[in-house]
């Protein structure tokens, strides 16, 4: 068989997620007619040059109609820089001609490669290495790297063919030798004229520095927790290492779900023979691979700090988060040009960013662990031991306590994406405040009272964006603050210009009136921020409120919110029709939300059906109706399973039963899910065609059948509307 | 292999039972005794689903090749005792147009008839 391989990339059992991203670049690079430009940012580490390398394997293998080129850039400067990149893209474009990946993989010198073109009866291009000859000789960088850059266009004009560049790292193209001009120029101007890339970049300065025309930023985040977590159990189970699954989700979170970092740990732990079923183990082996091991490796590799004073600056801005110049230059002493030096290189890095004279940490938790490392070993004289120790310490301590509320981020997200949901909307005001909500909320159900009136209803805003509150609370404790800024009564003006600060409280236990207080307190200092605008604040707590909280609330003008009105807001903002029904039923009772997670293995998808079953008889629904949702969703958790990539993976359910309908979401680790198909009408005589009918069997079981792009892949969302015994029956009739 | 209590045969016809669940595995296991008693000679095959609660989307492309099969032996095959979903899923897929269904495995042996509209 032809070894298919053209540039290294891991191996496909340790490679998790990130198919939305490379199919988007496959279907951006076909689009010859609309050059696009892509820049791909994300942290160091978080898998770029493998989303690059994977999409450009799909394109070399999988079409015709674009050359795609992959250069990584090397930190080459000048004649050598041109050299590098002529090279490898004449290379590839032959090679690509030829469908040959020897070609790729030999490290060819530019006379061999100019044979080749004239060989392939690409005299035009040899053209190319003439005057690039011409430039070395004469010492020209700027005519060398205007003539290498230049060269796909050339190409494209000459051959008719268009060329897509994947360009990775190309940060390291902005960072001249001493007095040679910056590759990055010479690059825009040549790639301006009409060639698509994709290009990687860990710093923002790319996209800042506006150098290229029309483009278009994917910023690349973690994995997300779903697939981190499945990701590690894939990976322990195939190293043999013993996990837990709540140990994983912590180390998931921890390594803020970076791939490299977690194939690290769990690399480390299979060497050491280490469980990872214990926080203990998992700190343990945490802080050797953070110190001595492949993350630290990994982290000094672009990590450079040339002076002690150097290292406190970064020191700092990691342990704050935030600092300004002026900050920064009082209190190290430092001259405005040593500033300027050092955070150009720690923004070269990706981990910090600039912008209006503040600074901000952007390297991640495990660069500001290691960045403290160095410091309180190099500055402070701490030894490696004692310092480990107490990361261990510390780690050991926040892990405990994270074990103990387990539904702490998810609480906090689900109120982020509701206040994002807040489009100008008219909700009803009992649903922001939960003494008059708990008052008329027995057994399951809110008792409307029998007259309402317009005043009863509050018009959220437009939020346009959140983000919590860490920037202006170092040092404060107690409930989580998100801040969601945006306008109402759809004008866009300042008058009209809105901020609402929320107060979560995750813990499993009520908002007290400590709780109350702390978050009042905080409000009015957090207020300052946001001077002449109007502000609302309001507190969700999962788990309710002290009475003596809900009094304080409320005599301060502070909306409340439990999970129960949360859960009635939520549908009420999603769907239009059930907001105008609870404006007017006398009875609201909030969805009931049931998660679900089954392995991927045989007849696991019963214990769906079985979980379905009863939640639908206690909805009411009738026999047929049960058994319709049981064989509807036994097909989309087949469909799930038969599409996902991890062999240990598993398939997400989630059971929103409704006043009028049960809707269930169907999820995998990480994959795609079958597109409907579509069954063409087979002709009377014969028998139907033999494959491919699950997705309209749901269709034909269900009331609606979504298919839903998630992060990572896809959902199936199924959904039933409640018809009690007989309504069904009479409309069949 | 043909299984014990799966089946009955009544003269040259025979009634299989197949499990309350048709997925791979079971269908497999249907297509096999199928198999073995077209090879027996016998080609009046009545399914009863009167134990199946669920049938799948593989279970499903099972059943249509055990049909063909049936069909290429010029035999023929009835199904009886179907609950309401499974019913639905069959009309779904188009197979209540080629397959007699009757709601008892005594009505579908009984019908003196079957023969004739049954051969598919």
């Amino acid at each position: 068989m032809k070894d298919r391989l053209l540039f290294n990339i891991c191996p496909e059992g340790e490679f998790f997620g990130r198919l939305s991203e490379i199919n988007y670049i496959i279907e951006r690079a076909k689009e010859p007619a609309h050059p696009s430009r892509t820049l791909l940012l994300g942290r160091r580490w978080t898998g770029k040059t493998e989303i690059l390398r994977r999409a450009h394997r799909e394109l070399f293998w999988g079409q015709g109609s674009v050359v795609p080129v992959y250069y990584q850039f090397r930190g080459y400067g000048g004649i050598s820089a041109a050299e590098d990149f002529l090279k490898e893209f004449i290379k590839q474009y032959l090679a690509f001609r030829k469908r040959d990946p020897e070609a790729i993989r030999q490290e060819l010198p530019l006379e061999r490669l100019e044979k080749l073109l004239m060989d392939s009866d690409s005299f035009g291009l040899s053209e190319i290495i003439s005057i690039h000859n011409e430039a070395k000789r004469g010492g020209d960088t700027s005519a060398a790297l205007k003539n290498a850059y230049g060269a796909p266009s050339l190409i494209e004009a000459r051959s008719g063919v268009p060329v897509y560049l994947l360009l990775d790292d190309i940060d390291k193209a902005s960072v001249a030798d001493d007095g040679a001009p910056a590759l990055i120029d010479a690059l825009a101007g040549a790639l301006n004229a009409s060639t698509s890339f994709i290009a990687s970049s860990s710093s923002k300065g790319i996209a800042e520095a506006g150098l290229f025309s029309h483009l278009e930023v994917i910023e690349l985040k973690g994995l997300g927790d779903d697939v981190s977590v499945a990701m590690m159990a894939e990976l322990c189970r195939k190293y043999g290492v013993e996990s837990e699954s709540e140990v994983l989700s912590y180390a998931a979170g921890r390594l803020e779900h970076n791939p490299m970092h977690i194939k690290s740990l769990i690399w480390a732990a299979s060497r050491a023979g280490v469980s990872l079923k214990d926080l203990k183990n998992l700190i343990g082996v945490y802080a050797n691979e953070l110190f001595d091991g492949n993350i630290g490796c990994l982290l000094r590799s672009y990590i450079k700090v040339k002076t002690l004073n150097g290292l406190r600056v970064l020191n700092y801005i990691a342990r704050s988060g935030s600092a300004s110049e002026e900050e920064l230059i009082e209190k190290f002493k430092c001259g405005k040009e040593e500033l300027k030096k050092l955070l150009d290189e720690f923004s070269a890095a990706g981990i910090v960013e600039e912008g209006l004279g503040s600074i901000r940490w952007a390297g991640g938790r495990a660069a500001r662990e290691y960045i403290s490392y160095v410091f309180e070993t190099r500055v402070k004289g701490r030894s490696p031991d004692e310092v480990k120790s107490s990361l261990v310490r510390d780690s050991l301590k926040e892990g405990f306590s994270l074990k103990g509320a387990k539904v702490q981020p998810r609480f906090k997200e689900d109120v982020s994406r509701l206040l994002r949901s807040f489009n100008g909307q008219k909700v009803l005001k009992v649903l922001l405040r939960n003494p008059v909500f708990a008052a008329r909320f027995k057994n399951g159900a809110y008792r409307a009272v029998e007259s309402r009136k317009e005043e009863d209803e509050v018009l959220l805003p437009q939020v346009i964006g959140c983000f919590d509150s860490l920037r202006w609370e170092r040092n404060e404790t107690g409930p989580a603050v998100i801040i969601a800024q945006g306008f109402q009564n759809n004008r866009y003006d300042s008058g009209n210009e809105v901020v609402w600060i929320t107060g979560v409280k995750e813990a499993l236990s009520p908002i007290n009136l400590g709780d109350a207080e702390s978050f009042i307190r905080r409000s009015l200092i957090l207020k300052e921020n946001f001077r002449g605008l109007r502000i609302a604040r309001w507190m969700v707590g999962g788990e309710g409120f002290t009475a003596e909280a809900q009094k304080r609330l409320e005599a301060e003008g502070v909306y409340s919110t439990d999970s129960a009105q949360m859960r009635i807001l939520k549908e009420s903002l999603e769907d239009k029709g059930a907001a105008e029904r609870l404006k007017s039923s006398p009875r609201i009772v909030p969805n009931k939300e049931f998660e679900v997670v089954i392995p991927s293995s045989t007849k696991a998808e019963l214990v769906a059906a079985k979980a379905v079953e009863e939640i639908g008889t206690e909805m009411g629904f009738d026999e047929n109706s049960i058994a319709q949702i049981k064989a509807a969703l036994v097909e989309s958790c087949i469909n799930a399973f038969e599409h996902s990539k991890i062999k240990s993976g598993k398939v997400f359910l989630k059971f929103i039963a409704g006043e009028d309908r049960l809707t269930i979401h169907v999820q995998n680790s990480g994959a795609e899910l079958d597109a409907p198909a579509g069954q063409g009408a087979a002709p009377l005589d014969s028998l139907p065609k033999k494959r491919g009918w699950g997705f309209e069997l749901m269709k034909g079981l269900m009331d609606e059948v979504r298919l839903e792009r998630v992060h990572n892949g896809a959902k199936i969302v199924l959904v039933k509307y409640l018809m009690r015994k007989g309504d069904r029956d009479d409309k069949e009739a | 292999m043909i299984r014990k209590h799966n089946f009955k045969e009544i003269g040259g016809s025979v009634i299989l039972y197949p499990n309350n669940y048709i997925n791979d595995i079971e269908g497999e296991k249907l297509e096999e005794m199928c198999e073995a008693f077209l090879k027996k000679g016998v080609k009046k095959i009545v399914i009863d689903f009167s134990s199946t609660d669920l049938i799948n989307s593989i279970g499903i492309s099972i059943l249509i090749g055990i049909i063909e099969k049936v069909k290429e032996r010029k035999g023929a095959i009835l199904f009886s005792g179907l609950k309401k979903v499974n019913h639905d899923i069959f009309n779904i897929v188009g197979l209540t147009r080629h397959i007699p269904v009757y709601k008892t495995e005594e009505e579908a042996v009984s019908d003196l008839k079957w023969e004739d509209h049954a051969a598919v």
